[in-house]
């Protein structure tokens, strides 16, 4: 970051904490939370900062200016203290959901690597090896497109429907918000969930993720002990059952020669799955379509099971579900990579939040800026660039959201 | 419809808070103990920790004629397994007590299941007639309930995953609902005896007490630990396929997830390896930080901070991470990449050893 970037961008981060600060609010229990900060000099994490009251967290937020503010999702008796000293007491449940975990088509649009040894730059995601010098390092700038924030907000519509209809919380319990750049957060902060250990977090990350899941346990059997037809689960059926059943129907309604042999069925079984499409389309109707095929086996329906579970299950990142020390965004806070506001919003309003609109921090202003190259993108009703080397004056939330991811600088 | 246990119940379950409830009330006192009138029950009580420390698996039998005898030995059991001071004789003892209530909880049923399970806090019920689940189950626990319990098991069918789970319960069979009370009452017995014991035995019960110290130093004695010894040389060929490929990533210079960096470290840590070598492997990468890395590695291990040291993911959390590349074929049976290498080593060690005989 050139001083003159980041000084702008730090001023207008304190203009917003200074008129905005009230709308920041306390987690439950903020006395016992650590509280982190990325700030602007040398990018230094301040870490084990604790907070009486709310006040005092907005007022240190208007004296300091972070570029990252960050609350542990941990319930200490002395978050102060240093982690072995802290006396962990429970934690919220948390779910991460963010498009980096996700391969969409269009990062290869957006998205741009630069060799860390010659500077070779490309797009989408970098290969093993840099073509020009060999080195194994690059730097990747990845953009909040609306594309991976949709297919973002399609995995968390996923985890919230698994969370409300197997494990059975309810839309006040499920609260979910925008993380200010790429994906959503889903947190659970009932006492229920307050004590739940590591391991058990695993469980539950693997349950969300379809880990380990064998479709034996789900229905998927062969009749009459072994000798006769298969069986399995059905589209109406609650549960893993069910979505093994969607999964399923939906990769066998669209799948195409390249696809089912890439899942790794043998030649004869792709044949037979197509030229008998139809009567597998038909077959929901009854059993499903199980026994149906001859020659398609036990194996051979794991293997598509296995597809089909892959799209039934919601993309998080388990390492912020188990780990029961994890900082997290605090909520109404300017994410430094896109001068987004983290903010929360009614679950059962997930299918038309619209995080351009609803996180625009920057209501008022412009700037100019030289942007040397962006892709087309919008902020509220507004639709900017595409831009190469070019000056241009831009809305203020368009201009820092350029200058935050490093695409832009000041203009004179 | 709701049970209520009875006396009989208290007997073979004496856990229950209404049997301790009950025994208080019989006011029995550690003094009282040396009267000969409480012979049968001091009797009964040293031979329920006996029979734990000579059965394997260890086991408590259930002696169905004397209610009151069972009942009140237990808490005296408890007392002469606490006085023992012995980590290993209570530990065995609350196993066989557990493994006892799962050999009868298996045989009731379910509304009685209910009932010692609730007994625990547990959210648990019974079943309905058009439940939509298969109708094999007769209790559904809240999952909060069966998670705390389920953690020593490895098979795939305890996997939450693998379980029907609706509306935040997950259903289970009477059967299944009885192993995971012995984990609850095996924990439950073994708080129990934690807790020391802060008055004078009376001689009879000391002597008792002594006899179990004597069954367990002479059955147990050096019981000889295996142990394998890793080679100081870390052996890179005997590495797992996960931990081959973080290695392998590290030395080139990829990116490694803060995830694998993790297991990586941790794992080379406890194959032998010394830190200062683990930071050199992850010199290539491009973002290497000396300060941070030394900080990092050194943390796992345990020279800083929580002084704890780290024992590498198992299995299972490399896949939940996503770190598993796929089974190879001596992965089989596995659960631990440790144990891969120990087994790879020795594999290899045989081979050297038959090679040079020749």
């Amino acid at each position: 970051m050139t001083v003159d970037r980041e000084s702008f961008i730090k001023s207008k981060f304190r203009e917003f904490y200074e008129s905005s600060s009230s709308r920041i609010e306390a987690p439950p229990s903020i006395e016992m939370r650590e509280f982190g900060f990325l700030l602007f000099k040398e990018k230094v994490m301040v870490r084990h900062k604790g907070f009486r009251d709310v006040e005092s967290l907005r007022s240190f937020l208007r004296g300091t200016v972070p570029l990252h503010a960050y609350y542990s999702a941990a319930y200490y008796v002395a978050p102060e203290e240093p982690m072995e000293r802290k006396g962990w007491v429970g934690a919220d449940l948390y779910f991460d959901i963010d498009a980096d975990h996700i391969p969409t088509p269009c990062r290869k649009l957006h998205d741009v690597w630069v060799c860390r040894g010659c500077g070779f730059k490309g797009r989408g995601t970098h290969p093993a090896k840099c073509p020009i010098c060999g080195r194994q390092s690059f730097t990747e700038k990845t953009w909040p497109c609306e594309v991976c924030l949709e297919a973002a907000r399609r995995e968390t519509i996923k985890l919230v429907d698994i969370l409300s209809e197997d494990f059975g919380l309810s839309q006040s319990e499920i609260k979910v918000s925008f993380s200010g750049h790429r994906g959503y957060h889903v947190k659970v902060e009932s006492d229920e969930m307050k004590g739940l250990d590591s391991a058990a977090r695993k469980e539950i990350a693997d349950y969300v993720t379809g880990t380990g899941l064998d479709a034996k346990f789900h229905g998927l059997k062969a009749t009459e002990g072994g000798a006769g037809p298969l069986a399995g689960p059905h589209l109406g059926d609650s549960g893993w059952r069910g979505r093994i059943a969607r999964g399923v129907y939906d990769f066998l309604l669209k799948a195409d020669r390249e696809s089912l042999e890439e899942i790794g069925l043998r030649r004869k079984v792709v044949e037979t799955i197509l030229e008998n499409r139809e009567a597998v389309v038909r077959s929901w109707d009854s059993g499903g379509p199980w026994g149906i095929l001859r020659g398609v086996g036990l194996q051979s329906w794991k293997l598509i099971i296995k597809k089909g579970v892959e799209a039934q299950a919601a993309k998080i990142d388990t390492v912020v579900t188990t780990d029961i020390h994890r900082l997290i965004r605090l909520e109404n806070t300017l994410h430094g990579k896109t001068g987004l506001l983290k903010v929360a919003f009614p679950t059962d309003e997930i299918e038309v939040f619209d995080p351009f609109k609803s996180a625009v921090a920057f209501k008022r202003g412009e700037a100019t800026v030289f942007i040397e190259e962006a892709p087309e993108f919008r902020i509220g009703e507004e639709v900017f660039g595409p831009f190469k080397n070019e000056k241009v004056e831009l809305p203020l939330s368009a201009a820092l959201l350029l200058l935050c991811k490093g695409m832009a600088e000041v203009a004179q | 419809m709701n049970l209520v246990l009875t006396k009989s119940d208290w007997a073979k379950y004496p856990f229950v808070p209404e049997a301790t409830e009950y025994i208080k009330t019989l006011d029995l006192k550690v003094d009282s103990l040396a009267r000969p009138e409480f012979e049968p029950i001091l009797n009964r009580a040293e031979s329920r920790v006996k029979e734990a420390l000579l059965t394997n698996p260890p086991k408590v039998s259930y002696l169905e004629h004397d209610d009151e005898v069972e009942l009140s030995s237990f808490p005296v059991a408890v007392l002469i397994a606490t006085a023992t001071a012995d980590e290993f004789i209570k530990k065995r003892y609350a196993l066989a007590e557990a493994r006892r209530a799962y050999e009868l909880l298996r045989n009731e049923d379910k509304w009685k299941v209910r009932e010692v399970a609730k007994a625990f806090g547990w959210r648990v019920n019974v079943v309905t007639n058009g439940a939509p689940v298969p109708r094999i189950y007769d209790l559904k626990l809240h999952f909060v309930d069966f998670l705390r319990n389920v953690k020593a098991f490895h098979e795939s069918n305890w996997k939450l995953i693998n379980r029907t789970m609706l509306n935040g319960e997950v259903y289970l069979t009477t059967q299944e609902a009885a192993r995971l009370l012995q984990e609850e009452i095996r924990r439950h017995i073994e708080a129990k005896l934690q807790a020391g014991v802060g008055f004078t035995l009376p001689p009879n019960v000391a002597k008792r007490v002594e006899e179990l110290r004597r069954i367990r130093r002479e059955r147990f004695r050096g019981a000889p630990t295996i142990k394998v010894e890793f080679t100081e040389k870390t052996a890179v060929d005997a590495f797992p396929p996960c931990i081959r490929r973080l290695y392998e990533a590290a030395v080139s210079g990829s990116h490694l997830s803060h995830a694998g960096r993790f297991a990586l470290t941790s794992f080379l840590l406890n194959v032998g390896m010394p830190p200062s070598k683990i930071v050199d492997l992850f010199r290539s990468s491009s973002d290497f930080n000396e300060r941070m890395t030394r900080y990092q590695v050194e943390h796992i291990a345990g020279l800083r901070g929580s002084r704890t040291k780290y024992t590498p993911y198992a299995c299972d959390t490399l896949r939940t991470h996503g770190l598993c590349p796929g089974e190879e074929k001596l992965c089989q049976g596995i659960r631990h990449p440790l144990t891969y290498y120990r087994r790879k080593l020795m594999a290899s060690a045989k081979k050297t050893r038959s090679a040079d005989q020749e």
